[in-house]
């Protein structure tokens, strides 16, 4: 095993990774950038390497700076974490090549599946179901209308080089086509320097459902269940769950299988995640993300593995040492993605400076954050604060002990996800485990009306009142200075030391 | 002091009266059993209310305040007897067109419109990229262009200018 890694990642992946790294009496070097010296992952890791900055190229995506930083340190392997560079076959490659360890898939497992066309070609002959779509590329906005007009509306636009929901947008009219494109394929530009695009059919009431898989070097893999996550906006998720409500087993098999035979056709090893589409008992391969999710607690909290474990022990070799018949889902598990936006404002992102934390505890109940006091909330980095997870025995109860928790936590600064994700606890639909990837988009946010109005009605104007008879209080600013010089004087005729050629001693100026 | 509240566009009445050194709440009239305490400086809030407790974060200032309580977010809006009278006067002047800003931080990638057109509500009016995202600004009402405070590819901050209205003449 290591004995020291560094982790390429910042947040609460970060964090993450050096908690499962400590308890494995393994060594940490955390990176940080200017923007992050007062952050959680700078201050918990063994060791800490400024990479100066605070723009993201110039230090989490920087990969010579990092590399340089390992080598320093003398870090025998390198963990990604997900975002930046996680999913870089190129920094994957130059790990390899400095002669760390890599933990995540071998650069070209990343390469074929991060390429969405190359990944289609691999997986359909790799007998994964697929859905309809063009296999190449739309030249121009002409072209991907002609596709769409053949394939039947609703249609997905998306890029080839995509990720994380960016560059994405569902067309529903032929007359939408053209500016959609020219949006989505602006977004894909910017985002990852690739403005290509392609068409494929849009399933309607299909939910996003993904398989958890671990490989090692030795050609074993296993997968540890689905996760349920369409209760989505704009393709970002909001809140998962393991197991999926309308996952029978003999489905979750079923997509299992695919999901291991859809990682042998790429030779992968460590964490992966393979995500479909599904529509009633019916599946199709939407995409494999070559690194850990976001969401890969809640399928820690039901199958009690430590992916991240997983993840060290592969990379530095050792074989998985068990099989398929070893994995089992006991319970339910849900998270609720914390994001810095504010879903009572269509989302838009909100920025700030973190105060008044209080964090959610009790029994089961599993906060995956970096967020701290003070902590300046800017456009730089993922809005992502960080996670809120419960595990119990069913689904119902999971879902009540996240409704406590979720009233319970408080983050203050900014608007967060948390009121969108205490809706979702309390609505029939999603109670009921009938929803699928347009639910949330058509779910109602707004706060129902509430009893407690005049508890927050007069909590609010107290506080006003004691701001305003604060301020009426507080000295003005030529009171002050006036008492202040008075002061100076008091100090000045107090007998001095002989010698002394000044009123005013050194400690007397300061006072 | 009176206060006139609006909790997510619900109005109330609340009054606080310092009687020697004992401040008396009443809300909508009703003279409530109150303690409020402050825990930090940062609006976090200890309640009790006809003996019921409650955990509350008050943040804002001013006119507009943000509450959360018990994993609810409250968008509550006060106004003191004076300020109600002036918002009102002011309201009533700037009817009909007004100033598009922007509601986040970020970058102008197009503008989609001209000084001097006319728009009709929901019309994009351009597109503005933050987090990473596109998002389209609509106009929140018909109107002709009057002025553009912006351009492409400049950063706008959030509460920044990007757009002025005018109503449209009948």
């Amino acid at each position: 095993m290591f004995q020291r890694i560094l982790i390429a990642n910042r947040g609460e992946i970060a964090l993450r990774v050096i908690r499962t790294a400590r308890e494995q009496g393994i060594e940490t070097v955390a990176v940080y950038s200017e923007a992050d010296a007062c952050a959680l992952h700078t201050r918990l890791a063994d060791q800490a390497i400024a990479l100066g900055g605070l723009l993201p190229a110039e230090s989490y995506l920087d990969m010579d700076k990092i590399l340089d930083a390992a080598k320093r340190t003398g870090a025998e392997a390198v963990h990604p974490g997900y975002g930046f560079l996680a999913e870089n076959a190129e920094f994957a490659r130059r790990v390899v090549e400095a002669g760390m360890a890599w933990i995540g898939p071998p650069p070209e497992a990343i390469t074929q599946m991060g390429d969405k066309i190359v990944s289609r070609q691999i997986m359909k002959a790799a007998n994964v179901p697929m859905v309809p779509g063009m296999t190449e590329p739309a030249a121009d906005a002409d072209a991907a209308r002609a596709a769409a007009d053949e394939m039947g509306y609703p249609v997905m636009l998306k890029a080839a080089a995509g990720g994380g929901g960016k560059g994405i947008r569902i067309v529903h009219e032929p007359t939408e086509l053209a500016g959609a494109f020219k949006t989505a394929s602006g977004e894909a530009l910017a985002g990852f320097g690739d403005g290509r695009m392609y068409v494929e059919r849009y399933l309607v009431n299909t939910r996003h459902i993904e398989i958890q898989v671990m490989f090692d070097a030795h050609g074993n893999g296993v997968h540890f269940g689905e996760r349920e996550c369409s209760m989505q906006r704009r393709h970002q998720k909001l809140v998962e769950e393991c197991p999926s409500p309308a996952v029978s087993e003999a489905m979750r098999q079923e997509m299992g299988a695919a999901a291991l035979r859809a990682g042998a056709a790429v030779d992968y090893e460590g964490a992966g995640t393979v995500e479909f589409l599904a529509s009633g008992d019916e599946f199709f391969f939407l995409e494999m993300n070559t690194r850990l999710q976001v969401e890969h607690p809640v399928t820690e909290m039901v199958t009690g593995v430590d992916l991240v474990w997983e993840q060290l022990r592969v990379a530095a070799g050792q074989e998985l040492g068990y099989g398929q018949d070893a994995i089992a889902m006991t319970g339910h598990s849900i998270e609720v993605r914390l994001n810095a936006e504010d879903p009572s404002n269509n989302f838009l992102p909100s920025i700030g400076t973190i105060g008044n934390i209080r964090i959610p505890g009790g029994p089961w109940v599993r906060f995956d954050s970096g967020i701290y006091s003070d902590m300046e909330v800017g456009l730089n980095y993922d809005p992502m604060l960080g996670k809120l997870i419960v595990w119990a025995p069913d689904r119902e109860q999971a879902i009540a002990r996240m409704r406590r928790s979720l009233e319970e936590l408080n983050i203050g600064g900014v608007r967060t996800s948390a009121v969108a994700g205490l809706a979702v606890m309390n609505d029939a639909g999603f109670q009921s485990g009938e929803f699928h990837t347009q639910y949330l988009e058509n779910m109602e946010l707004t706060e129902p009306a509430s009893d407690l109005d005049k508890v927050v009605a007069a909590a609010t104007a107290m506080r006003r009142w004691k701001q305003a008879n604060r301020a009426a209080l507080a000295p003005r600013d030529a009171d002050r200075l006036g008492w202040i010089a008075r002061g100076r004087v008091g100090k000045a005729t107090h007998p001095h030391i002989a010698g002394s050629t000044s009123g005013f001693t050194r400690e007397g100026n300061r006072s | 002091m009176k206060y006139f509240v609006n909790v997510n566009g619900r109005p109330l009445e609340v009054e606080i009266v310092d009687r020697a050194g004992k401040l008396v709440v009443s809300i909508d009239g009703e003279i409530a059993d109150f303690s409020y305490e402050e825990v930090d400086n940062d609006g976090q809030v200890a309640l009790v209310m006809d003996e019921r407790g409650y955990a509350i974060s008050v943040a804002g200032k001013r006119n507009d305040y943000h509450v959360t309580l018990a994993g609810h977010a409250y968008a509550v809006e006060i106004e003191d007897e004076r300020e109600r009278a002036a918002h009102a006067a002011e309201r009533e002047r700037s009817k009909g067109g007004g100033v598009v800003k922007s509601v986040m931080p970020g970058v102008v990638v197009e503008l989609c419109v001209a000084k001097g057109d006319v728009v009709a509500a929901g019309q994009p009016l351009l597109i503005l990229e933050a987090m990473k995202m596109q998002n389209e600004i609509g106009a929140p009402s018909e109107g002709r262009v009057k002025s553009i405070f912006c351009s492409a590819g400049e950063a706008v901050s959030a509460g920044g200018k990007l757009i002025e209205l005018e109503a449209l003449e009948e």
